[in-house]
């Protein structure tokens, strides 16, 4: 087990319901960084935090956390915070009976500090957990896993539904518990343009697999977006198009870098955005027969320019 | 076991917001039956600690306090122990008042109302709400609150019913019955603990199916 990654996943497997199941998903994320989930609703990032929080029994590899395997001992989930996009709290608690509950699971629990934090955040202490907004309920989980002086913040959707202003404050917030290199967050979103300004690290996911994992600039050089006529896509040769789309008035996909040299002049080739290797890693592609040498590849779903991407 | 108190205080602050309701029934409770304090610890029992006890399990299924706990540093197994020890502590503080009451109803009605009497009452009223919990735990760990509350109503009363009439049909006398008082302490407790081995074998299975924490998920 190794002290310096806040968390390994190595050849993690689990069948969820259904024909869906996480197979092979393996990434690390050093200590001290801000990694990206990223996928599209469906892909497994729920079930992937669930995996390394202990949450989900795996079938398959194994986990690390905190330099500890998982499942391990009960107190690892003293250094662990949290916060998922509801709030798994009591509705009629006011925030500060969530104090007065909590407050005895935690060795390291900071009375102080929450209340500070409630008022850092705008959160009445008088109100009641139900009354709060989408906004604000992720601020309280926020904030108690702050006052438990948590090492490692896990976020699972926390920006979806969220106004441009408190995601701005979110960012802040993991900005500032940053502040210690101790300190680490996995953020799961499919909201990129958070992470383009915080994340280092970015997994994408798709199908239960992970397509890539990196630093985010090795993810944004490993693909380059290439637009073109709506046929001067067709029919090329050693390229895969990952999430190709057709319009009239033209067609998009996705390439791999090392293969965008092999097309020719009249297509585009620009460096790709977070979100347009998420839109396009993502988008699912013409029901067709399965190819089991491929499964799993999103460059299966770009063998042929479809105008139905999910994108 | 300082884990297990503190679980059984977590369950006790998820029921505390609803607390004006259990004072309504144990009002109501108060009213109807002080013509008759010998009934009101098993009416108590019955009516009010049955349902506080497993009111938790609805709490936790309406507002996803399954992540919660899978969230705390506690154990599976403590979540378990901790809502069992919150029943009990439900159980002993209503056979405390509601004993109490009795005795000061009795005493106020000039009522006759003997140690043996009381005795019977406390033990009727032990077997009624270990029926209860024994049968009704299990099943809300194994399938949640909701999708099984119908039938873990059903359940436990039946068989009160069919004790009750068995019961009847089998004992006459008053004499008899406190002959039987201790082994319903014991076979209650003895029941408990099997309902307690059986939750956590369910909520073993049910972490192992990947439903520990249910909710959306991929």
């Amino acid at each position: 087990m190794s002290s310096d990654l806040a968390f390994a996943l190595r050849g993690v497997g689990t069948a969820v319901a259904g024909n869906f199941r996480l197979r092979d998903v393996t990434f690390e994320l050093p200590t001290g960084y801000v990694m990206g989930l990223i996928g599209a609703n469906g892909a497994g990032k729920t079930t992937t935090i669930r995996c390394l929080l202990g949450m989900r029994r795996i079938d398959a590899g194994e986990i690390e956390l905190l330099g500890h395997r998982v499942p391990g001992p009960v107190e690892l989930r003293q250094d662990v915070g949290v916060v998922l996009d509801h709030t798994c709290l009591v509705g009629d608690w006011r925030l500060t009976e969530v104090e007065r509950t909590l407050r005895p699971f935690y060795d390291r629990w900071d009375a102080a500090g929450y209340r500070r934090l409630l008022g850092e955040f705008g959160l009445d202490p008088r109100a009641r957990v139900k009354d709060l907004s989408r906004g604000m309920a992720m601020k309280l989980m926020i904030a108690v896993a702050l006052s438990h002086q948590a090492r490692l913040l896990v976020f699972d959707e926390p920006s979806s539904g969220l106004d441009p202003v408190t995601r701005d404050e979110l960012v802040g917030i993991i900005g500032d518990f940053l502040v210690d290199e101790g300190h680490s967050v996995l953020f799961s979103t499919h909201i990129t343009s958070d992470l383009d300004r915080i994340g280092d690290y970015v997994t994408l996911l798709h199908e239960g697999r992970i397509v890539r994992t990196g630093t985010k600039d090795e993810i944004l050089d490993a693909y380059r977006i290439v637009r073109a006529g709506p046929d001067d896509l067709r029919g090329l040769v050693g390229v895969q198009l990952i999430g190709a789309r057709r319009t009239p008035a033209g067609s998009q996909a996705l390439v791999r870098t090392e293969e965008a040299a092999l097309l020719g002049g009249d297509v585009l080739v620009e460096a790709p955005t977070l979100e347009e290797i998420a839109v396009h890693v993502g988008a699912r592609a013409p029901r067709r027969e399965p190819d089991p040498g491929v499964e799993g590849d999103p460059a299966r779903h770009a063998s042929s320019l479809s105008t139905g991407g999910a994108s | 076991m300082i884990a297990v108190a503190r679980m059984a205080m977590l369950d006790l602050r998820t029921v505390a917001p609803h607390r004006y309701q259990g004072l309504a029934v144990f009002g109501v409770c108060l009213l109807f039956l002080t013509h008759n304090p010998v009934v009101f610890v098993p009416a108590l029992v019955l009516l009010l600690t049955s349902q506080v006890a497993a009111h938790p399990f609805l709490i936790a299924d309406k507002a996803g306090l399954e992540t919660l706990y899978a969230m705390l540093p506690l154990r599976r197994r403590t979540v378990i122990y901790g809502h069992y020890a919150w029943a009990v502590a439900s159980f002993v503080a209503t056979a405390a008042v509601g004993t109490a009451l009795t005795l000061l109803l009795a005493r106020i009605q000039s009522a006759p109302l003997g140690g043996r009497t009381l005795l019977t009452v406390l033990t009727l009223s032990w077997a009624v709400f270990v029926v209860n919990v024994a049968i009704q735990f299990p099943l809300f760990v194994r399938f949640g609150y909701s999708r099984i509350s119908l039938l873990s109503t059903f359940l436990p009363l039946a068989l009160v019913m069919m004790a009750l009439a068995r019961l009847h049909l089998t004992i006459v006398t008053f004499a008899e019955l406190q002959t039987w008082l201790p082994l319903l302490w014991v076979a209650g407790a003895a029941a408990l603990v099997a309902s307690v081995a059986v939750a956590v074998t369910a909520d073993h299975r049910r972490v192992r199916n990947g439903a520990a924490a249910p909710g959306r998920e991929r």
